[in-house]
C-alpha cells in the first residue's frame, strides 16, 4: 500500500507544477485579449474615471508578474472575482453549474466503460472474424460525429419520433427537491422520493447517451488493440494449454493485463467528455456548467470563464490522478515495487 | 496394452497468402504409458506443431489443416468436436513451457493460478484445500518456502524458481501426458539442468508420460527412454536412445550429432544446410527387449 | 507507393474510406461548379421557397430564408477541409519539432517542453479551443489559431514517444559514434522513423480536425453567418426540431460521412504502414 501512496505524492507533485502552469496559461490568454480589460467590464458608456478607478481595482496598472501575483492569491482564497454576467461571484456560480455536469460526464464514463470494454473484449476474442468486422464498423462510425450530432439525433428518434425519454432538462418540473449535494441522483434519495430519482435517471439518458457514443467507441477500439496485441503472449498460450474457455481465457487472462495500458486513455477520453458536455448541454438545454461557460464566453465575461476552464482543468487533473492510481492498485508489479514507477 | 498417445499418418499445412504450406508431412509416433520420449530436430522442422496439435491448440485455428489420426488414451482426439478436446487439456494433458517467467500470467499470485489449474479437474475445489495441494506440490519441486511463493506474483521469482512453479502446476493434476516444449531453454545452463533432473524425479513418481521437444541432443540423451528425429516435417529416424546414440544409422542424425558441443550447452547445433543423404528413408532402430 | 495503394484497395473498408474522402474532397473543390444553387453561399434570401423540405429542385430541402441545404454542405465542406489542413499544417511541424527535440535531448529541455505539453494536455481539447476563442473574436482564421493551440500537443507527444525510444537504437548510437551534428541526427535519423505514425495520425486528425472545428461553430464560437458551416447549420435547425429535420439532419450525416471517410482511411493506412494504435 505504501508504494500506492508514494506514487499518490509524486502524482499530486505533477500536478502541482501542471496547475501552475495552467494558471499561466489562462492568465495568459486571459491578457491577450484586445482591449482594455477594465472597458469591457464596464461596458462602452463608462466615464473615464469609472474605468480608472476599475483598472486599480482590477491591478491593471501594475506589472504584468504582480498582476499574476494577485490572480493566483485570490484564486486560492477561492475568490474568482465576480460574473459580470450574472452579477454573482463566479465561485457561487460554479458550484451551483457544476454538479449538473459532473453527474451528466459521470454517468456518459460509466456508460463508456460498460460498453466500451465489453465491446472490445467481444472484438479480441473474434479477431477476424465477423464479430470484430460488426465492432469495428460500429465503433468507427460512433467516433465519427461529434456528440452534438449524436445528440440531436437521439433526441429525434427517441424523444419526438418515439417519445420514451424527455426532450430536455434534468428533472420535471413538479418536483421539489432541496439542493443538497447538487447531485439531483444523490439529493433525490436523500430526500427520500423515489419516484423523483427514476425521473432523474430517465432524463440523463439521452444526453449521458450522446455524451459516451465516442467514448464507448475508442475505448473499444483501444481495447480490442490491447487485447490483440496480449493474445500473442505465451501466457495466453498456456492458458489454452490448459483448456480454460475461450471466453473466459478474453475475461480473466487476456483482458486483465491488457486493461492496464488501455486505462490512461480511457481517462482522457473520460476527461475529455467535460469539453464535450458543453454541446450536449446545448442541445438538451442542461442546465450544468458547460452551458454557464458558453453563456459567459459569448459576454466576453473574463473573471467566469477563467474561472469555469480553472475549474475543468482542475476535475481533469483529479480524474487524471484517479485514473493513475487505479492503475497502480490493478499492475502488480507497480503495486509491489518498492520504488514508485514511472 | 494400448499405447498411452498413438499418431499415425499425421500431416499438417497452412493456408496462407501463399496458397497452402505443408509442414509436417505423414507423422507416425507413440508414447507407452509412464515413457518418456524425446522429439529432436531444429527449429522449424515441426517438433513444436506436433505438440501443439497433440493438445488440440492448432486444430482450433482457422488456417491450419490437420489430417490423420491422433489416439489418447484410446480415444481419437482428430475427430473429437473442441469442447471435449479442451476437456483434456489441463487435465489429463499438460504442458511446459520455453520461458517460465512470461508463460505465467503476470497480473495474478502463483496461487491463484494454481487455484485455477486444480479446478479444472475438480471445479468445486475449496480456496483451503486448493492452497494445501498447491503447498504439498511445491514442496515436491523443492521449493523451500510455498507460502511465500504462493502469494508472489511471477515477475517476483526467479527464473529458476518459476520454472519450478511451473513444473509443479503442469504435474498437480496427474497428467497422463507432459509435453515439454525445450523446457528452460530461456534461463541459464545450470538452472536448466536443474529442471531436467527434477522432471526426471517427479515424472517416474507421478507415472506421467513425456513428451520431450528439443534441439538439445545432450538433454535428450540425459533423459528420454525412446527418441524421434525430425527433419523438415518427417521423422528420419526413431529408436531406443542408447541404440540412436550408438549407432545413428541417418545421414541427418549423424550431422546432428557431430554439431552438438559435448557439454550439455545451450544454443543451436549448427547443421550443415541441406543435404540429399538427409532426405533419405527412415531408419528404424529395433525395440530392446 | 503504387504497393500501398493496392493494399489499401484491397481492403474493402478503406477502399471505401479512400472513395468518400476523394469524393469529398473533389465535392469541396468543385462546389462552385457542381452546387445547384452557387450564389446559396451568402446571404440570399428567397422566401418563397424557404422552410422546405426536401424535393426533386432541393435534394436535401432549404434553410429559413429558402436556400439550398445542399449546396451550402458542399461549400461548408470547403471550409472544414481548408480548416483542417491549416490547422494540421501548421501543428504537425510544432508538435513534431518540440517532440524531437524532448525526445532526443532528454535532460533539461525534455522536463521543461513535456511539463509544457502537460499543461496544454490538462485541459479539455475543446476547452481550451473555447477559451482561446472566447477571448478572441469569433472568426475562421481565429477559430484556426484556437484549433491549431490545442493541437500542437498531441503531436508532440507522439513523435516525443517514438523518439526517446528510438535514442537508444543502433543506428543513432552509430551516428553518434560518428560524430554526426545533432540536427542532422534528429531530421535525418529519427525523423524518417516517427513518420509513418505522423502521416496516419493526420489522416485520423482530419476527421477530429472537422469535429472539433463544427463543434465551435455548433456553440457559436467559428466560423460565422452567412458563411455556411456544417457545425453552425446543425445548431440552426436544431432550433426548429423536430419539423423541420432536414436542415439538421444532412448537415449532421455530411459531418459523420467526412469523419467516417477519414477515419477509415486513416485506419486502412495505418496497417498498410505498420503503424500501433
Amino acid at each position: 500500500m505504501s508504494s500506492v501512496f508514494r506514487i499518490l505524492l509524486r502524482r499530486l507533485g505533477i500536478s502541482v507544477i501542471v496547475l501552475i502552469g495552467v494558471s499561466m496559461l489562462i492568465f495568459a490568454i486571459a491578457r491577450v485579449i484586445p482591449g482594455d480589460p477594465a472597458r469591457i467590464a464596464l461596458g462602452p458608456n463608462a466615464t473615464a474615471e469609472q474605468v480608472a478607478a476599475i483598472r486599480t481595482e482590477m491591478h491593471l496598472d501594475e506589472p504584468i508578474v504582480a498582476q499574476y501575483g494577485h490572480f493566483v492569491t485570490d484564486v486560492l482564497r477561492g475568490d474568482l472575482g465576480t460574473s459580470l454576467y450574472t452579477n454573482r461571484p463566479v465561485t457561487q456560480d460554479i458550484v451551483e453549474f457544476l454538479p449538473a455536469t459532473l453527474e451528466l460526464v459521470i454517468f456518459a464514463g460509466l456508460l463508456m466503460v460498460a460498453l466500451g470494454l465489453p465491446l472490445g473484449i467481444l472484438a479480441a476474442r473474434h479477431r477476424a472474424r465477423w464479430p470484430d468486422h460488426v465492432v469495428r464498423v460500429l465503433t468507427l462510425l460512433t467516433v465519427s460525429a461529434p456528440s452534438f450530432v449524436w445528440a440531436v439525433i437521439l433526441m429525434l428518434v427517441f424523444a419526438f419520433y418515439l417519445p420514451l425519454f424527455p426532450v430536455a432538462g434534468r428533472i420535471d418540473d413538479s418536483y421539489e427537491i432541496a439542493r443538497v449535494t447538487g447531485f439531483l441522483t444523490v439529493d433525490t434519495l436523500i430526500a427520500g422520493r423515489f419516484d423523483a430519482f427514476l425521473d432523474v435517471l430517465h432524463h440523463l439518458v439521452l444526453p449521458a447517451v450522446a455524451l459516451a457514443l465516442s467514448g464507448i467507441g475508442q475505448a473499444a477500439r483501444l481495447t480490442r488493440a490491447n487485447m490483440v496485441e496480449t493474445y500473442d503472449k505465451p501466457y495466453i498460450e498456456m492458458a489454452q494449454a490448459y483448456g480454460f474457455a475461450p471466453g473466459r481465457i478474453a475475461r480473466r487472462y487476456a483482458f486483465k493485463p491488457s486493461l492496464i495500458p488501455s486505462l490512461t486513455i480511457i481517462g482522457l477520453d473520460f476527461a475529455a467528455m467535460l469539453g464535450n458536455a458543453f454541446l450536449v448541454e446545448a442541445v438538451f438545454a442542461w442546465p450544468g456548467l458547460s452551458r454557464y461557460g458558453v453563456a459567459v464566453i459569448l459576454r466576453k465575461d473574463l473573471n467566469a470563464i477563467m474561472g469555469t476552464v480553472l475549474v475543468i482543468a482542475l476535475t481533469f487533473l483529479i480524474i487524471n490522478i484517479i485514473v493513475d492510481l487505479l492503475i497502480a492498485f490493478l499492475n502488480p508489479r507497480i503495486r509491489h515495487s518498492t520504488r514508485a514507477a514511472t | 496394452m494400448t499405447d498411452l498417445l498413438d499418431i499415425r499418418g499425421l500431416t499438417l499445412g497452412f493456408r496462407g497468402l501463399n496458397g497452402y504450406t505443408e509442414v509436417l508431412h505423414g507423422i507416425d509416433l507413440s508414447i507407452a504409458r509412464g515413457e518418456r520420449v524425446a522429439l529432436v530436430g531444429e527449429s522449424g522442422s515441426g517438433k513444436s506443431v506436433t505438440a501443439r496439435i497433440i493438445l488440440g491448440l492448432l486444430q482450433e485455428t482457422r488456417t491450419a489443416r490437420v489430417a490423420g489420426r491422433v489416439n489418447f488414451d484410446g480415444r481419437d482426439i482428430s475427430s473429437m468436436r473442441a469442447r471435449p478436446r479442451a476437456a483434456l487439456r489441463g487435465t489429463d494433458m499438460s504442458m511446459i513451457f520455453q520461458d517460465p517467467t512470461s508463460s505465467l500470467n503476470p497480473t495474478f499470485t502463483i496461487g491463484r493460478q494454481f487455484a485455477e489449474v486444480m479446478r479444472r479437474r475438480e471445479a468445486g475445489l475449496s480456496q483451503k484445500a486448493c492452497e494445501a495441494r498447491a503447498t504439498a506440490m511445491l514442496e515436491e519441486v523443492s521449493i523451500p518456502d510455498p507460502a511465500r511463493v504462493l502469494s508472489a506474483y511471477p515477475f517476483q521469482l526467479s527464473g529458476g524458481m518459476n520454472q519450478r512453479v511451473m513444473i509443479a502446476m503442469a504435474l498437480v493434476n496427474n497428467p497422463k501426458l507432459l509435453l515439454a516444449d525445450e523446457p528452460g531453454t530461456a534461463l541459464d545452463v545450470s538452472v536448466q539442468a536443474q529442471t531436467l533432473t527434477l522432471m526426471q524425479d517427479l515424472v517416474a513418481r507421478h507415472n506421467t508420460a513425456v513428451l520431450l521437444i528439443s534441439h538439445n541432443l545432450g538433454v535428450v540423451r540425459e533423459f528420454a527412454d525412446r527418441v524421434y528425429v525430425i527433419y523438415r516435417g518427417r521423422i528420419v529416424e526413431t529408436g531406443p536412445t542408447a541404440a540412436i546414440f550408438d549407432r545413428p544409422g541417418h545421414a541427418y542424425t549423424r550431422a546432428l550429432m557431430a554439431a552438438v558441443p559435448r557439454i550439455t550447452g545451450a544454443g543451436l547445433p549448427e547443421v550443415p544446410e541441406v543435404s540429399d543423404d538427409f532426405l533419405a528413408p527412415m531408419v528404424t532402430h529395433p525395440e530392446a527387449t | 507507393m503504387t504497393r500501398a495503394l493496392r493494399i489499401l484497395a484491397s481492403n474493402p473498408l478503406s477502399l471505401i474510406g479512400l472513395i468518400l474522402v476523394s469524393g469529398i474532397v473533389l465535392a469541396a473543390l468543385l462546389a462552385p461548379w457542381i452546387a445547384p444553387f452557387p450564389t446559396h453561399n451568402s446571404a440570399v434570401i428567397d422566401f418563397a421557397h424557404a422552410n422546405q423540405a426536401p424535393t426533386a429542385r432541393n435534394w436535401m430541402g432549404t434553410d429559413l430564408v429558402g436556400r439550398d441545404i445542399f449546396s451550402r454542405i458542399l461549400y461548408a465542406y470547403r471550409i472544414s477541409l481548408g480548416l483542417g489542413i491549416v490547422v494540421l499544417v501548421i501543428a504537425t511541424p510544432i508538435g513534431t519539432v518540440v517532440g524531437l527535440l524532448a525526445g532526443y535531448l532528454g535532460g533539461w529541455t525534455e522536463s521543461v517542453l513535456m511539463r509544457l505539453v502537460d499543461v496544454f494536455l490538462s485541459i479539455p481539447p475543446l476547452v481550451l479551443a473555447i477559451a482561446v476563442l472566447g477571448v478572441l473574436e469569433p472568426t475562421l482564421t481565429n477559430a484556426m489559431i484556437a484549433v491549431t493551440v490545442m493541437w500542437w500537443p498531441w503531436y508532440a507527444r507522439l513523435v516525443y514517444s517514438i523518439a526517446r525510444s528510438e535514442r537508444e537504437e543502433g543506428y543513432v548510437l552509430a551516428a553518434e559514434v560518428i560524430g554526426a551534428p545533432t540536427p542532422h541526427i534528429v531530421f535525418r535519423e529519427i525523423l524518417p522513423n516517427c513518420l509513418p505514425a505522423i502521416i496516419t495520425k493526420m489522416t485520423l486528425d482530419m476527421g477530429f480536425v472537422i469535429i472539433i472545428a463544427s463543434s465551435l461553430s455548433f456553440l457559436g464560437l467559428g466560423v460565422q453567418p452567412p458563411t455556411p458551416d456544417l457545425g453552425s447549420m446543425v445548431a440552426e435547425g436544431a432550433r426548429y426540431l423536430p419539423d423541420s429535420l432536414w436542415m439538421t439532419v444532412f448537415p449532421g450525416l455530411a459531418i459523420l460521412l467526412a469523419v467516417f471517410g477519414f477515419n477509415l482511411l486513416g485506419d486502412g493506412l495505418r496497417e498498410v504502414l505498420g503503424v500501433d494504435e
